[in-house]
């Protein structure tokens, strides 16, 4: 379970847009075509041309394009364009590193390692989860996870109709992921609730009352 | 022909460009007057009084105006911005961000200070800029679930132009993009705004 993070709520990645995050301090960026079939990928946040974070690029259609130069790497991550030299046909072999990429229970889940077994056991977590919100916590995964009910190598926790989800972006910090079931708690109650949570647990008070909440379904 | 106002300005301070940000957004036109701060006083234009830093707005000589809170409000009250830059519907809303990007502003200022002003490798204590963006980044999360895109009313006002420039020009200081995810769709609109403008030697990245 491990291999696959939680990177982001899914509504932090629409159609057309990129965004950086960091998983374990390795930085990656996810982005989404601006095309039909609005693929979302999970590549390493750096262009082969000289390093800039892809993160800081555009989407162009089914490309993203990076801010320094310009140059635009198609879905395959391979590059297919370089604006100084449009008519060169650009190797294959100048392309970016790709991870897997999965969108379940609305948030994008990312295998560094490029695992394809997207495990089985989560098929049972509501299929129309609706994204609420990515909360940075201040503190170390390790207690956010506790704080939340998740075992180490669990990937959510449910809480009736709300569902949780941590990754460490680096040593020392969190993101806490939140997502809730159609006929759970409004998308702005709970994101409060998860501010409350998040002070809670960066200012060392105790986090059960705050839990609490969500099963006396009285997070309002 | 004569703008009337003439700004005081001093390219790489973070006020100066919260209120050159402010006024091409508005559509105003003002008189440049380069005060290099680095520069020894004699060397600084005559204009600016002993102790007073950019930005300083000119208004026909007479009035002067060196906080970036009163100057978009000055501008936003010319007769020929448009209303929604203090929209009145939303207007307490309106001034009460731009109170409070005018505060978070002076954070930002602060720690770019301390941080570019040190040859040591150390970030400056950063609290008070951190606390700012996070009160930001939860406001903007709570907007758009209410289905709105800018920080007090229904279209970008002077209440998003002092939080923009915090957040944007926080970058510099390793505060990471991906810790403020609401914020950073709100500031790709901003960029898209017709009459935005860049910082010098700050990548359009935020
Ligand atoms: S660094 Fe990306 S195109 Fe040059």
């Amino acid at each position: 379970m491990e291999r696959w993070q939680p990177v982001s709520v899914l509504s932090n990645i629409r159609r057309g847009e990129v965004a950086g995050v960091r998983i374990g301090g390795h930085e990656v960026v996810l982005w989404r075509e601006d095309a039909q079939a609005a693929t979302l990928h999970a590549w390493e946040d750096r262009c082969p041309h000289r390093g800039m974070r892809l993160s800081f690029g555009f989407v162009r259609d089914d490309a993203l394009g990076c801010l320094y130069h310009g140059w635009q790497f198609g879905g395959a991550a391979r590059c297919r364009l370089i604006p100084a030299h449009p008519r060169v046909r650009v190797p294959a072999s100048i392309h970016v590193r790709t991870y897997t990429v999965r969108e379940h229970a609305g948030l994008a889940w990312v295998s560094m390692e490029g695992a394809e077994d997207f495990p089985h056991q989560q098929a049972d977590w509501p299929e129309h989860a609706q994204p609420v919100r990515t909360v940075h916590v201040h503190a170390p995964v390790g207690q956010v996870r506790h704080a939340v009910g998740l075992a180490p190598d669990g990937g959510m926790a449910w809480h009736g109709p709300v569902g949780l989800a941590v990754h460490e972006p680096v040593a020392g910090q969190a993101m806490l992921h939140v997502v809730r079931a159609a006929d759970g708690p409004s998308a702005l109650t709970l994101s409060h609730w998860a501010e409350r949570l998040r002070d809670a647990v960066e200012g060392g008070a105790q986090t059960a009352p705050v839990m609490a909440e969500l099963a006396a379904g009285a997070t309002a | 022909m004569t703008s009337g106002l003439t700004l005081y300005d001093w390219t790489p301070d973070v006020r100066c460009y919260a209120v050159r940000l402010g006024l091409s957004l508005m559509g105003v036109a003002y008189d440049t007057q380069a005060a290099d701060m680095d520069l020894p006083t004699f060397q600084r234009p005559v204009g600016l009084r002993p102790g007073e830093r950019p930005p300083v707005l000119l208004v026909a000589g007479d009035v002067r105006m060196t906080r970036p809170g009163t100057i978009m409000q000055f501008a936003a009250r010319q007769p020929a911005v448009a209303r929604a830059w203090l929209d009145p519907a939303h207007e307490w809303a309106i001034l009460d961000w731009l109170d409070f990007g005018t505060m978070a502003l002076d954070a930002l200022a602060a720690a770019r200070d301390l941080a570019f002003g040190t040859t040591l490798p150390v970030l400056p204590p950063m609290g008070a800029l951190v606390a700012a963006l996070r009160r930001m980044e939860d406001h903007m999360s709570a907007r758009a679930m209410a289905g709105h895109e800018w920080f007090a009313a229904p279209a970008a006002s002077i209440a998003d132009v002092l939080p923009f420039v915090v957040f944007a020009l926080s970058a510099d200081l390793e505060v990471e993009r991906d810790t403020c995810p609401a914020l950073r769709r709100w500031a790709h609109r901003m960029r898209g705004l017709p009459g935005f403008v860049v910082m010098p030697g700050v990548p359009d990245y935020a």
